[in-house]
């Protein structure tokens, strides 16, 4: 059986019968794995405190018969421990890392993805990144998987979206309004909600008004559970808490 | 073949936690030679246990009664509530004996990637409770990892506003234990809490 390192961040663990575990990572060159680590929740010095969500790690790994892999050891490279101290960083940081989760498929190697996700952890422990970044970093993520919504053009003419654009998950985005009579599900969208994610979209970093902020939350909440086929619950989470 | 009754008894106790099919088969067998008031005690005593046993009214720890021992004891201070995750959590603080404070069960911590969310906790009975309580100290004693956090970041939220004083467990080295062969979460978490002498 095959052994080999690899960075990896955990997505999320679940405990596995008596004393194990199975832990969800994304790593940098062999993608998503799950990981079985025996004995994780007794063991006092093998995985102690590495297999927390969010945890950046250097893995070593064993592959087994299945595609569950098996995990041997583990040291940590970043703990995100000043975001761990924050409601609204360990909020943001858990949406991040089921975003990832769900976007990706097992063994199929998305480095940009790891590297978007390693870049946002570090600025979210450093306090550098706010709820607009959130919104920034998702869409960058749904970019890597494909799935980037559309701003700039009607999704279904590719004419401009004028000046009372709507917008509709189904058919990707942004929709005019002579097309919105075929998006049956689009919803009026305001032109600045549009600009302001074109913008995240191509890199700005300017923060958005509150108001936007959550017209952007809500269009996007859309968006990616129509795609995924589900909604996130860290998204529940968020709004039962009462943060962004 | 195996007799019905005892095919039946170890099928159910193989669904306890910890027990394989071996060991189910095993205690089968030794409740079979033990004496008939063995077994009588055994399964009235399970059945005492789900017919009587319930949450305290006021803690949500497990009581026989309305209130549990822990609400009762006149000798506990009324003004240090300690709040836990668990039942097993408020067992594991007892064996301390250095807690003579009164306790609050949440039954279970905010889990946001398993959709857990403040509505599902005893969190809503928490602060009922504070309202008309000699309460001055809350001691958050949720797990150190991040769903605990999560949970005693929110509900210190919550309760400074009411000008209680909230402190949270102490995080790092076990006691007698070598600072060589310590983990590195927990010895990054020493460094970052220590305290002046």
């Amino acid at each position: 059986m095959e052994r080999y390192d690899d960075d990896a961040l955990v997505l999320s663990s679940v405990d596995y019968g008596e004393s194990d575990r199975l832990v969800t990572l994304l790593t940098r060159e062999h993608g998503k794995l799950t990981a079985f680590a025996a004995g994780a929740r007794k063991s006092k010095r093998r995985f102690a405190g590495a297999l927390e969500p969010f945890m950046r790690l250097r893995v070593h790994i064993v592959e087994t018969r299945g595609s569950t892999v098996r995990l041997d050891g583990t040291d940590i490279v970043a703990g995100f421990y000043a975001a761990r101290e924050d409601l609204s960083l360990i909020a943001r940081a858990l949406y991040a890392v089921e975003l990832c989760r769900e976007l990706t498929r097992d063994h199929e190697p998305q480095p940009e993805l790891f590297a978007l996700l390693e870049s946002y952890l570090t600025r979210l422990d450093a306090k550098e990144a706010g709820p607009t970044s959130l919104l920034a970093f998702e869409l960058s993520a749904l970019a890597h998987a494909g799935l980037m919504p559309r701003f700039d053009s009607c999704s279904l003419c590719g004419g401009a979206p004028g000046e009372r654009p709507r917008f509709d998950q189904a058919h990707g985005g942004a929709v005019c309004e002579p097309c919105g009579a075929r998006a049956r599900e689009s919803v009026a969208v305001p032109v600045a909600l549009l600009s302001g994610l074109r913008a995240l979209q191509e890199g700005a970093r300017t923060p958005l008004p509150p108001d936007l902020r959550a017209r952007a939350r809500g269009l996007l909440n859309v968006f990616i559970a129509h795609h995924l086929g589900r909604r996130l619950k860290s998204v529940d989470f968020m709004a039962q808490v009462g943060l962004d | 073949m195996t007799p019905d009754p005892l095919n039946r008894l170890v099928a159910q106790l193989a669904k306890l936690p910890g027990i394989g099919e071996k060991t189910a088969q095993r205690l089968a067998f030794h409740i079979l030679r033990a004496p008939g008031e063995y077994a009588a005690e055994l399964s009235q005593a399970i059945r005492e246990v789900k017919e009587k046993v319930h949450l305290c009214v006021r803690c949500f720890s497990l009581t026989d009664a309305e209130t549990c021992n822990f609400c009762r004891d006149a000798r506990r201070d009324e003004r240090v509530l300690c709040v836990v995750e668990t039942f097993a959590d408020l067992m594991a603080l007892e064996r301390t004996r250095e807690f003579k404070g009164r306790y609050h069960v949440l039954h279970g911590v905010l889990s946001p990637l398993e959709g857990v969310g403040p509505d599902q906790l005893r969190i809503r009975e928490l602060l009922e409770r504070l309202n008309d309580s000699r309460v001055e100290e809350l001691i958050l004693a949720t797990n150190p990892d991040v769903e605990g956090e999560a949970t005693a970041l929110y509900l210190t939220r919550l309760l400074k506003p009411m000008g209680l004083r909230v402190t949270r467990i102490a995080q790092g080295l076990p006691m007698g234990g070598d600072l060589e062969f310590a983990d590195q979460a927990t010895l990054a978490k020493a460094l970052s809490a220590r305290r002046d002498l």
